[in-house]
């Protein structure tokens, strides 16, 4: 993956997209980091999830104190 | 500079007075501080006011907690009343002053804790060396010319140097147990949803855990007592009873299962991270190995979501002023802000998958030792590192055995190696080893390190003069 990625073509059309204005002095240093990431998203890749592999933060509705907490 | 314990226990008998304590302190910051530059607020007239409140409370036959007159100071992420909380950016110094405490500054306040400043920080927590463009690096104690280590090294500095018993520090991914072994002090990333964050400035809320630092375990353990309670103000908080660590550290490890962990956490660093596993491993008998599965898939992780978490919480500032953000953190923010949702989202999923992985390794073992950091104190401004015959960039590695750990929450403690020469430490420089137990087992991290510092394994060493 990270062999193909143009890291600085995607960063000016991600940045537009998301209304990011990027100065072409920093373009260097955000395709150098992305390119990184792009690494570390490959190792990520790389482990088998199923469809019952759910992602870690797990939204709940509503919380109550319980005594005894140290409040 | 006298221990925590040592001091409230001199404030109880009426032996010492919090003023007096309070006038020292701020002398020797005076005197010292320009050496490590740990301090970017000194908070004297609140460490004065504070301090009295301690001297009228004893004089009145009240009890002023557990913590009266000791000494501390913060990062600069927690909100400090009247100070402008900075994180480390000279884009925050233009918003208005805290209206109020942080909550583990209030629960040091009422612990009778006298507040003495704001510490220097990797710009909005994003580094492991505190090399701040804005404020100057932090200076190893044990060494000016090497990094404190980050992104609390403010923090880690000012406690190795003598400066203050304790500190306060916040962990995404390695920034108290990074510094901790740089310097060679004790600290606590306690389980993620431990202590309350509310009142200190986020960088990636999926990993921001907070915690002390300190010279000695009797310290930490003080502080970390004192920290805990419940705030309805911090969503990922868990609201479980206070669970004080002082009382047991005579503990003792018998019954306990401790194994020395192996794959990612026998490879990636230096020699003298090893060898100072190794003497842990001896001192506490431990002879099994266990391996944590798919760390490096945790890291990686933990990698792509502090990016993506850190670019979205600053999008207003680098959509119009990128040039005031550190040049240190810039392009990682910018970067961060431009991820594909999908490595986001796998990286969730494989966090979760990973966790489940590695709590397994806990039905087996009580506590696994892993190095903390996979060098000693690189000098300020390397950039590169040689590890495992490969030229790597020196700052992020500094994570690569703390943050598979952050990134599932799990409690761990990094005791600093009282002889690190011994180990084989380059120059005899700091080195501390991470403990990790399971999730809510801190009780079980301070009776270890705390049999460590009895054997004379564990120590803060000596700061050269």
């Amino acid at each position: 993956m990270s062999t193909e990625f143009d890291a600085e073509a995607y960063a000016k059309a991600a940045a537009a997209a998301v209304g990011l204005p990027l100065e072409p002095r920093h373009l260097p240093g955000v395709a150098f980091n992305l390119k990184l990431a792009a690494r570390m998203a490959a190792v990520v890749e790389g482990m088998p999830v199923t469809p019952a592999d759910e992602a870690a933060p797990v939204y709940v509705a509503g919380r109550e104190m319980p005594k005894g907490s140290g409040a | 500079m006298i221990s925590a314990a040592k001091t409230a226990a001199a404030i109880h008998a009426g032996k010492a007075k919090a003023a007096h304590l309070a006038e020292q302190a701020l002398a020797d910051i005076a005197a010292r501080d320009a050496t490590c530059n740990a301090f970017t607020e000194v908070t004297a007239a609140r460490a004065r006011a504070e301090a009295a409140a301690v001297d009228a409370a004893i004089a009145a036959g009240r009890d002023p907690g557990p913590l009266a007159g000791v000494p501390y100071a913060v990062k600069n992420l927690f909100d400090l009343e009247g100070i402008t909380t900075l994180a480390g950016s000279i884009i925050e110094k233009g918003r208005p002053a805290a209206s109020r405490d942080a909550f583990l500054v209030r629960k040091l306040k009422a612990a009778g804790a006298v507040c003495l400043g704001a510490l220097n920080m990797d710009e909005y927590a994003y580094g492991f060396t505190t090399e701040n463009s804005h404020y100057g690096p932090s200076r190893n104690p044990h060494d000016t010319t090497r990094m404190a280590g980050g992104s609390s090294g403010g923090s880690a500095a000012a406690v190795a140097a003598g400066m203050v018993p304790l500190s306060l520090g916040s962990d995404t991914n390695g920034s108290i147990r990074v510094p901790s072994s740089l310097c060679g002090i004790f600290g606590i990333k306690p389980t993620y949803g431990r202590l309350s964050r509310s009142g200190s400035y986020l960088f990636a809320g999926s990993f921001d855990h907070l915690g002390p630092f300190a010279r000695d375990v009797a310290d930490l353990a003080l502080a970390y007592d004192a920290l805990q309670g419940a705030d309805a103000e911090d969503p990922a908080q868990q609201w479980r009873p206070v669970e004080p660590v002082s009382g047991l550290l005579g503990a003792g490890t018998t019954g306990l299962r401790i194994a020395v962990a192996g794959g990612h956490f026998a490879r990636n660093g230096h020699a003298e991270a090893f060898a100072a596993v190794q003497v842990v491993a001896r001192a506490l008998g431990a002879t099994a190995r266990v391996e944590i599965p798919e760390a490096g898939r945790g890291r990686a992780a933990a990698f792509l979501i502090t990016m993506a978490e850190g670019g979205n919480l600053h999008m207003p500032d680098l959509r119009t002023r990128p040039d005031d953000f550190d040049p240190m953190t810039r392009d990682r923010f910018l970067a961060g802000a431009l991820l594909p949702a999908h490595w986001l989202q796998q990286a969730q999923r494989v966090r979760a998958a990973y966790r489940a992985a590695a709590l397994k390794v806990f039905d087996e073992v009580d506590v696994v030792i892993t190095p903390a950091t996979p060098y000693v104190a690189p000098p300020i401004g390397q950039e590169m590192i040689e590890v495992d015959g490969e030229r790597i960039p020196v700052r992020p590695n500094l994570g690569v055995f703390t943050q598979p750990i952050s990134c599932i929450g799990l409690p761990a403690l990094v005791v600093p190696l009282a002889d690190p020469g011994a180990a084989g430490a380059p120059n005899g420089l700091p080195i501390g080893v991470q403990l990790v137990g399971a999730p809510w087992k801190e009780q079980t991290l301070f009776r270890v390190a705390a049999a460590l510092e009895r054997a004379g394994v564990a120590a803060s060493p000596a700061i050269p003069r």
